[in-house]
């Protein structure tokens, strides 16, 4: 209890350069870490959307900890400061934002949080966006170049993409998300023996995380008509539109499903077949 | 597992990840950067080993700046200015990016330049340019680079000179001529035509000019190699005249810190027929001298007398301050034991105090033309009176100046009507 309070002390203390902006925020990361999981605790009681339950505990932490990392890299350009008080500032620019995070009970079940995790990654992460054809149709490498209709310059990248989110990215999102070995295979089982009822169950709640993450797209990326779409694909414009709106987006997927490909592979639109595993 | 200890795991699982260091070789050499402003991806650096901009403009103000790797890795960033500029090197091993971020009423604008490392061709060249740049700053001075030309000159024309030569020799011995010995030469003379007589001159001529062209270099050399000498010689004189300047300012500077010594040893030094020393003088000045000593003798007694009477009053009024102050009987006795130690200190700054009170006494001679107004005008200002007068010199006494005697002396040579100033005479 002392040494959380000399730590506090020493976080309230002016740093002159970024060097010990970096000493002394990291000798300080549980206390910063509680202090923000504390702070996301009290948002979601003062919005009327807290529970006392190990969901909303994770929920808590883990944007936290989220913020808590934005602060190690941004705060040392912010030097001569106080930590403190610049956590605490930024902390509280993130909860005055509309949305500050995407909420739903739902989205704090396995199921939900693993969703989120995904589409949450996507948006930081060119690997998990690409990885989420993958766990939302069930495509492999080729499959994406054809839908998306990218050149051969992009299609290796897409393969290295697909590499890397095996290799690492997957653990790392499902640690980020809390999700446990026992929930993965909980999550595993349910779409072997429900898959049905398991992928009616995903799309409804994909639908809401995506609907919160595209307002990380760039603003020139808003959703598009078949013909729009069938223009851009023609042209050969709009790569990076393409890959990341149909990403983020079941319904305009389903709406330039075929364009890719020129129209010769169209057949049924795609439906939500999620997958647990990369 | 309960619900308990996997929310502990989970919150070391946090920390954890946020304790390590960013592995950035992830990004590995050609993978591009991804930028977001505002928590929203607006582009990509695209750079492997050249150099990669990205510009952005918007009417919205940048709150943030983001640099993440394709796996989603936060590498660096920044947080605008509300307005005004910001900028930021983010390092990525060897790789810099560069972050330049406005803000104005009109919106914000980001630049963004990725600088790859350089290469080891690069780095080369690089080392080698400093290098050369080095060796150019190193050049010898004028005098010597001429020299050097000179040289230079001479032997390139010299190397002329001998290639000819030797061309002229691998000629002759190529022609049929050269294979006949010196006895058939003279009969194949006897026999040659009046042209091949007029060619063998012409060639002779040709071979003497030659011989002429490289006396004549070895003789330009020569005068080349004689310039760099004397300019070498005149280099080592220049050397040597410095290294004894320098002796002489050291000796010089040697000599003025042990000034008053000497000044003090003078008298004895100066020869008996230098000058006619006034009796008379000296003795009004012995008395004079006398009188004063008798005088601040007085002074002195009277301030000791007046030292003591306050160093008791002090004493006293310590005593009854600690024994006010202080309630611990202890402290009061270490107290007393302190007041009893200080008389010990106080006589020593009476001595001192004793001393300053003693007059200062120089001598000084006049600018030519000063009048004698002008002088008591300025020995008035000094607060002090004039002493004797001997070989022009005139003796003053003051109350001790606040500065060392020599700075005193030093200032009072600065003054218009003072021409030289001494401590003795």
């Amino acid at each position: 209890m002392a040494d959380r309070t000399a730590t506090v002390s020493r976080l309230e203390e002016v740093v002159a350069t970024s060097d010990e902006f970096d000493r002394v925020v990291a000798q300080a990361l549980p206390v910063l870490l509680d202090r923000a999981a504390g702070y996301t605790k009290r948002f979601l009681r003062e919005t009327g959307q807290w529970n006392d339950d190990i969901e909303h505990e994770k929920f808590a932490l883990r944007w936290g900890s989220e913020y808590l990392e934005r602060f190690l890299v941004c705060g040392r350009t912010e030097v001569p400061c106080r930590p403190l008080f610049l956590f605490d500032s930024l902390v509280a620019k993130q909860h005055s934002k509309p949305e500050p995070f995407c909420y739903h009970p739902d989205l704090l079940k396995p199921l939900g949080r693993f969703l989120d995790g995904l589409v949450a990654r996507a948006v930081v992460s060119r690997d998990a966006l690409i990885a989420l054809y993958h766990h939302s149709y069930g495509w492999g490498a080729g499959d994406v170049i054809t839908v998306t209709g990218l050149n051969g310059l992009e299609s290796q990248r897409i393969y290295k993409n697909f590499r890397r989110w095996r290799e690492s990215g997957w653990q790392r999102t499902m640690d980020e998300m809390g999700l446990t070995k026992t929930e993965l295979t909980e999550l595993e089982d349910q779409r072997q023996r429900h898959r049905q009822r398991f992928n009616s169950e995903a799309e409804r709640l994909i639908r809401v995380a995506q609907g919160h993450y595209r307002k990380s797209e760039p603003d020139h990326y808003p959703c598009l008509s078949r013909s729009q779409w069938g223009e851009m694909f023609s042209q050969g414009y709009g790569c990076d539109y393409r890959i990341w709106h149909l990403a983020l987006c079941v319904d305009c997927m389903q709406a330039a499903w075929g364009l890719g490909s020129g129209g010769s592979s169209a057949g049924e639109k795609p439906r939500l077949e999620l997958q647990v595993r990369p | 597992m309960g619900q308990e200890e996997d929310l502990e795991v989970y919150r070391s699982q946090r920390l954890e990840s946020m304790s390590e260091r960013p592995n950035y070789s992830a990004r590995g050499l050609v993978d591009p950067i991804q930028v977001y402003v505002n928590e929203r991806r607006v582009g990509e650096l695209k750079g492997a080993e050249t150099e990669a901009t990205l510009s952005v403009h918007g009417v919205d103000h940048i709150e943030t700046v983001q640099l993440r790797t394709e796996d989603g890795q936060l590498l660096g960033g920044l947080v605008a200015p509300e307005s005004g500029f910001r900028t930021n090197r983010v390092q990525l091993l060897a790789d810099t990016v560069e972050l330049c971020v406005q803000n104005t009423m009109q919106g914000g604008s980001l630049s963004a330049v990725f600088i790859p490392a350089p290469s080891f061709w690069s780095r080369t060249r690089t080392i080698l340019v400093d290098f050369a740049d080095r060796w150019m700053v190193r050049r010898p001075e004028a005098a010597v680079a001429y020299g050097m030309r000179t040289v230079a000159f001479t032997q390139a024309l010299l190397a002329v000179a001998v290639v000819g030569l030797v061309a002229d020799r691998v000629m002759i011995w190529i022609t049929p001529e050269h294979a006949v010995a010196p006895t058939v030469q003279a009969e194949a003379l006897r026999t040659a035509s009046i042209a091949e007589i007029e060619q063998l001159a012409k060639q002779l001529g040709e071979l003497r000019s030659m011989q002429t062209k490289v006396g004549e270099a070895l003789q330009s050399q020569e005068k080349g190699m004689t310039l760099l000498h004397q300019t070498m010689a005149r280099l080592s004189s220049t050397q040597e005249s410095v290294a004894s300047s320098v002796v002489m300012v050291k000796e010089e500077m040697e000599k003025r810190q042990e000034g008053p010594e000497h000044e003090a040893d003078r008298p004895t030094q100066i020869p008996p027929g230098r000058g006619v020393v006034d009796q008379e003088q000296f003795e009004v000045a012995i008395h004079g001298l006398a009188a004063d000593n008798d005088r601040l003798s007085k002074q002195i007694a009277g301030l000791e007398e007046h030292n003591r009477t306050l160093t008791a009053k002090l004493q006293m009024a310590l005593t009854h301050v600690a024994k006010a102050v202080e309630q611990n009987s202890e402290r009061v006795v270490a107290r007393e034991a302190e007041m009893a130690r200080k008389p010990q200190l106080l006589p020593v700054a009476d001595s001192r105090q004793s001393t300053q009170a003693q007059p200062f006494l120089f001598w000084v001679t006049f600018s030519e033309g000063t009048s004698q107004e002008s002088i008591d005008q300025w020995v008035n200002g000094m607060k002090g009176h004039k002493g004797v007068q001997n070989e022009g010199w005139q003796e003053v006494q003051i109350l001790p100046p606040p500065v060392p005697p020599d700075l005193f002396l030093e200032q009072i040579r600065g003054e218009k009507i003072i021409k030289e100033a001494r401590l003795n005479h």
